[in-house]
């Protein structure tokens, strides 16, 4: 599902002044093609996991960035083991 | 449902400080976000959150210890998780291939393979594409159309939206590389590089200027043109202006994101002419107030 920045807010139950925050520090990334920004539902997610971080497990700005980076590159690693596998697969046929 | 004090590991009587450590130690190592590869995590982590939600609200914890709620209503509703995205086939915005780039960059078999599991796939999204774009600060702030030639000719279009800051990375969806079978295209994402200008200067949504002015202009004070990057305005400088002295022209700043305008701030430097002038000498020389003044005693004392 796509959405606009105000179905964004609610449904990552955000104020606005955060996503500003957020947005400036890149730990979520819109499309901005259009006239206004589009929000998925992975930034939805993604929303909620950074709102974990800082509200439950009282990591500050910087550790946010941190996780999000290591977590990003974990699942870049777990594609490219994804995908050794399917190589594998590839060559015993 | 279990007991949520259970699930927590803590006795029924521990404080809520207790509670809140304990839930975060455990959700910290829980959470199906930092365990992408664990199928398990996403139940634990919901049984402990649910859980949390209970026993850290002291209202519902007070109406379960009085057994008016049951642990039943602490289940969460459904959730999707960032990972559920992020492993997903598509590819997205926050992929990141930099934690094995130096793998497939390698010429052995393991390198091969990887590449060959890329290729494989059938329905794979074409990959993003980056791009830098160099941009005028003026451009930055009142915002522009440019038009970005890329390496194999072709060119893209790119609307800089007013107030974009240096360094800011504009998405393009669906003009990275192209996808094989059902995998859509790529993004652009294009890296905005702001020039830095002569003039202007910028600090948060605030512009800053130094503007030259004339002896004549400072003294006896008077109307200036004064450029902002959205064109000339003119402003009223007070007689006995001095260097150093600004000016604001409220507005003239870079837009805000949320609505509203940063300000533009003037810096007044007095210039005098530049070849030495025989009047304003002999002006100066006659002039015992003048030189009665020191503008460093202020400094000193």
């Amino acid at each position: 599902m796509i959405m606009n920045k105000q179905e964004f807010l609610t449904r990552a139950g955000l104020q606005v002044r955060t996503l500003e925050f957020w947005l400036e520090q890149q730990w979520l990334i819109p499309d901005e093609t259009a006239a206004e920004m589009n929000f998925s539902d992975m930034d939805v997610a993604r929303a909620h996991l950074i709102r974990d971080l800082k509200s439950d497990f009282g990591v500050n700005d910087e550790g946010v960035d941190v996780i999000l980076h290591l977590v990003d590159q974990l699942h870049g690693l777990r594609r490219a083991l994804d995908q050794l596998q399917e190589g594998l697969r590839g060559t015993s046929r | 449902m279990r007991n949520p004090y259970e699930v927590l590991g803590v006795a029924p009587t521990v404080s809520a400080a207790d509670i809140q450590k304990a839930y975060r130690k455990l959700a910290k190592k829980l959470h199906p976000d930092l365990n992408p590869g664990d199928k398990a995590a996403e139940e634990k982590f919901k049984e402990v959150a649910g859980a949390y939600d209970l026993l850290g609200d002291a209202e519902k914890r007070k109406r379960f210890d009085n057994g008016e709620i049951d642990a039943a209503g602490a289940e969460r509703p459904q959730q999707h998780f960032y990972r559920d995205f992020a492993a997903s086939d598509d590819g997205h915005p926050y992929a990141d291939s930099s934690g094995y780039a130096d793998f497939t960059d390698a010429d052995d078999a393991f390198a091969e393979l990887l590449r060959r599991g890329e290729r494989a796939r059938a329905n794979r999204r074409g990959r993003d594409l980056h791009y830098q774009l160099p941009i005028d600060f003026v451009d930055s702030i009142k915002g522009a159309s440019k038009r970005l030639t890329l390496p194999d000719g072709g060119t893209l279009d790119v609307t800089i939206p007013p107030g974009l800051v240096d360094g800011q990375i504009l998405r393009l969806r669906g003009k990275g590389a192209p996808g094989a079978g059902k995998g859509g295209p790529g993004d652009a994402l294009i890296e905005v590089e702001v020039l830095p200008d002569k003039r202007f200067t910028r600090d948060g949504d605030d512009i800053s200027l130094e503007l030259p002015i004339s002896l004549s202009e400072a003294v006896l004070g008077g109307r200036i043109r004064v450029p902002t990057p959205t064109g000339d305005v003119t402003m009223a400088v007070p007689k006995g202006s001095n260097t150093g002295t600004i000016m604001r022209l409220k507005g003239k700043g870079a837009p805000r994101r949320g609505g509203g305008q940063g300000d533009q701030f003037v810096k007044l430097k007095i210039v005098l002419p530049k070849s030495p002038d025989t009047e304003l000498e002999a002006f100066v020389s006659n002039w015992d107030k003048g030189k009665a003044f020191n503008p460093r005693e202020d400094s000193t004392s």
